[in-house]
């Protein structure tokens, strides 16, 4: 059976995303060190206050300790309450705002979804070969079993994304009347461009019955789409914006907000 | 070359409140429910959400990625005026931090960027200014005499001079609404409760420099607070009843933080001491009103401190009272438009709010508003006489001294007394007019404003803060007013 995939570190890597695991990797890296960066200045800049009775800032590290404290100060069960009801379910908008909560609901759990699928199937390339010495079959049934909760998160996405479209271009509501409210559109047409290219490149890898082929003849079937432009572009542009733009754009309220619901307790 | 310096500073506020301003959605849920921005003609500077967003580009022009690569960003001076002056224009009720999304703490948000904005130099607003100096020296904002704390007991009153429940009177009900003084104290007197009050050593709870971010000036508010529960523990008090929600809240939050430890007594609003008597079958209701009335939740008994059932529950006991809800009450009541300083800062903007609420009362039918917090019901008064409403505007106290057989009637009111002295419910007395003043003698070369307390004299005597006083716009409280606009043109220093 003709199963070369990558060698990495003198193991094989199998995997369906089929660019250059080099691209990949260098995208990766960058985008994580951009984020870290990110995350950093941020919480600089918050850890530059000074409150009343201080006499100097507390740093960096200083307002994450300081945040981390808050956030567990009347204990880890109060916490997990907040984190499960006002950060997964985000209670706060369901009370108030339902439209926006089902598209906040559906963005946020189809983005954290297609993360977490990521990163297990990116586990899994690696699990397989060096944990287990296993061959390709270990990585395409791992993939094939996510192919469904994969659909659903993308989906989710799509919905989501759709209805912050229409709200935008026919809602009269005051978050569209914000001042620079323009800016959102960046963050949106972004995400669309991620999901419409995720499609497309995953549409590109059915058309070419790669579940099929990977397992008899992954070697001529990989290789094929190391040129693929679109799903290159998908990989790298997903990184980039999704992971490294994020602590520099709107979208870092996916961070800040939870966290603000976190060290207010629930904002009760 | 050297770098710019960034134009602001992050002095009084925590990591969480700088994170605050990033985690802000612009979802604008809080725009919707703002008083100030609906009594501004909806102007969007004042909107929370804005106010959040351009201090926000204010920080990362001064710490952000790209002023960490090439240099703060400059902000033009007006620019951080303005903003100011937007920031101000907000009676930082909490509606927004109630309503939003993120769960942000906008109170102490509010409360943060105007202290550091006072020490900038461009905040408080107006006459908010005038607060420290009059406090600091004479320990209420009314200018009025500590040995007057007092002035308002009538003979058939008993205050013990040590006693476990205290009653904290507060500046307003002390000075210019005597009909809550008078009305706390004959019901703690006929539920046989006896209690103390520190009289001429009560100070000023010191929420009004709180609020309008002026703490830090001489530390008046962090004195005051130490004062005032040291006093306290001093006469042995172990309850602290308070009939002012603004004091209250200021007891409950702000205390405690200035003492460094939880108060050695517990506070307690009169709302929810009347509403313990009742359980325990204490009240005895003697007369019967039959009237429909409607409750305004006070923003710093409800929505600061939560307090909500307990006045609704006297309410509802009080025989031939029908209680009506306003579409907005509880968490998500409208502020009454005199918190913030605005009532002393921003008249105009207090009477905006305050008919704002009024119309709500309005729209339930109700024939009288019943509120829990002497200054809601001083500007809600004012907002009905702007309207011309027929409607009663009074406080819980008041109406429960009544029901339960006692009088309310104040010392015979002086001539031009304030409105609010007496009681707007039982109109059974009346405030006799000022007589008209003596034509005036050309005035001595005066400077038209007094200079802002913050760079006032720190001890200046006391001769010297009446003189001042008798200058001070404040001292126009106590003008009766002819009309509602001419009470908003002539500002009450006020406690909010």
């Amino acid at each position: 059976m003709a199963t070369e995939g990558l060698t990495i570190l003198g193991k094989t890597v199998f995997d369906t995303l089929f660019i250059d695991w080099r691209i990949m990797a260098i995208t990766a890296i960058i985008s994580i060190i951009l984020f870290i960066v990110g995350m950093y200045i941020q919480l600089d800049k918050w850890g530059r206050g000074i409150p009343e009775g201080a006499t100097k800032p507390y740093g960096a590290f200083g307002a994450l300790s300081m945040i981390i404290g808050s956030i567990f100060s009347k204990g880890i069960g109060h916490a997990l309450e907040v984190l499960i009801l006002d950060v997964a379910f985000q209670r706060r908008t369901y009370r108030r705002r339902k439209l926006e909560w089902l598209m906040h609901i559906l963005i946020f759990w189809g983005w954290i979804g297609l993360l977490i699928l990521t990163i297990v199937a990116a586990a899994a390339e690696f699990y397989g070969p060096f944990a287990l010495g296993a061959g390709p079959e270990f990585f395409i049934g791992m993939w094939k079993s996510l192919e469904l909760p994969n659909n659903i998160f993308g989906w989710m996405l799509v919905i989501g994304i759709a209805i912050a479209i229409v709200r935008r271009l026919f809602s009269k509501a005051k978050d569209v009347q914000a001042r620079n409210a323009d800016v959102d559109w960046i963050l949106i047409i972004g995400l669309l461009i991620v999901v419409v290219t995720g499609f497309y490149a995953q549409d590109i890898r059915i058309a070419a019955g790669v579940q099929r082929d990977l397992i008899s003849n992954y070697e001529a079937t990989a290789p094929g789409f190391f040129d693929n432009i679109t799903v290159m572009f998908h990989e790298v542009f997903t990184l980039l914006f999704c992971v490294a733009y994020l602590p520099f754009s709107k979208y870092f309220h996916m961070i800040t907000a939870p966290l603000t619901i976190l060290v207010n307790h629930g904002g009760e | 070359m050297a770098k710019e310096k960034p134009s602001l500073n992050t002095v009084n506020f925590t990591a969480a409140q700088l994170m605050e301003f990033d985690a802000c959605t612009r979802c604008g849920e809080c725009v919707k429910y703002c008083p100030t921005y609906d009594a501004r003609d909806k102007n969007q500077d004042i909107e929370p959400r804005d106010k959040i967003q351009r201090w926000k580009e204010f920080m990362n022009k001064c710490f952000g990625l790209k002023a960490r690569l090439f240099g703060p960003e400059k902000i033009p001076p007006e620019e951080i005026k303005k903003f100011t002056d937007d920031l101000y224009n907000c009676t930082t009720c909490g509606m927004c931090g109630t309503v939003c999304p993120a769960g942000i703490n906008t109170i102490e948000l509010w409360e943060s960027t105007r202290a550091n904005l006072v020490k900038y130099g461009t905040g408080p607003y107006g006459k908010q200014s005038l607060f420290p100096k009059l406090i600091e020296e004479g320990h209420n904002p009314y200018l009025k005499q500590q040995k007057d704390r007092l002035a308002w007991m009538t003979p058939d009153i008993k205050i013990a001079e040590k006693s476990d429940i205290a009653y904290f009177i507060g500046c307003t009900a002390g000075y210019n609404q005597q009909v809550l003084g008078v009305s706390t104290a004959r019901i703690l007197n006929k539920l046989n409760v006896p209690f103390m009050a520190l009289g001429e050593e009560e100070w000023c709870c010191g929420s009004a420099l709180i609020r309008t971010g002026q703490q830090h000036i001489n530390d008046t508010p962090k004195k005051a607070a130490i004062h005032n529960v040291e006093a306290l523990k001093a006469r042995g008090a172990k309850r602290v009843i308070f009939a002012c929600a603004g004091c209250f809240r200021a007891a409950k939050i702000d205390w405690p933080r200035a003492y460094g430890k939880a108060l050695p007594f517990e506070a307690i609003h009169m709302s929810q001491f009347l509403a313990e008597q009742l359980d325990a079958g204490k009240i005895k209701w003697e007369k019967s009103l039959n009237k429909t009335v409607t409750y305004h939740d006070p923003c710093h008994l409800g929505r600061h401190v939560g307090v909500f059932e307990e006045p609704r529950k006297v309410i509802k006991s009080m025989p031939g009272i029908k209680l009506v809800e306003m579409k907005r009450n509880r968490k998500e009541q409208r502020c009454c438009g005199a918190g913030g300083g605005v009532k002393a800062g921003i008249p105009d903007l207090a009477l905006g709010v305050a008919t704002g609420r009024m119309k709500d009362a309005k729209e339930t039918g109700a024939e009288a508003l019943i509120s829990t917090c002497p200054f809601c019901r001083r500007n809600l008064i004012d907002g009905r006489d702007e309207l011309k409403l027929d409607m009663n505007v009074d406080d819980l106290v008041v109406m429960t001294a009544n029901l339960m057989g006692l009088s309310t009637d104040v010392k015979p009111p002086a001539p031009g007394a304030p409105k609010e002295s007496i009681s707007d419910l039982f109109r059974t007395q009346t405030i006799p007019p000022k007589p008209p003043a003596p034509p005036a003698e050309p005035k001595a070369a005066a400077p038209a404003t007094p200079a802002p307390a913050a760079s006032a004299p720190k001890a200046a005597t006391a001769p010297v803060a009446k003189a001042e006083a008798s200058k001070a716009p404040a001292a126009k409280a106590e003008a009766p007013k002819a009309s509602a606009k001419e009470a908003a043109k002539a500002p009450a220093a006020n406690k909010k």
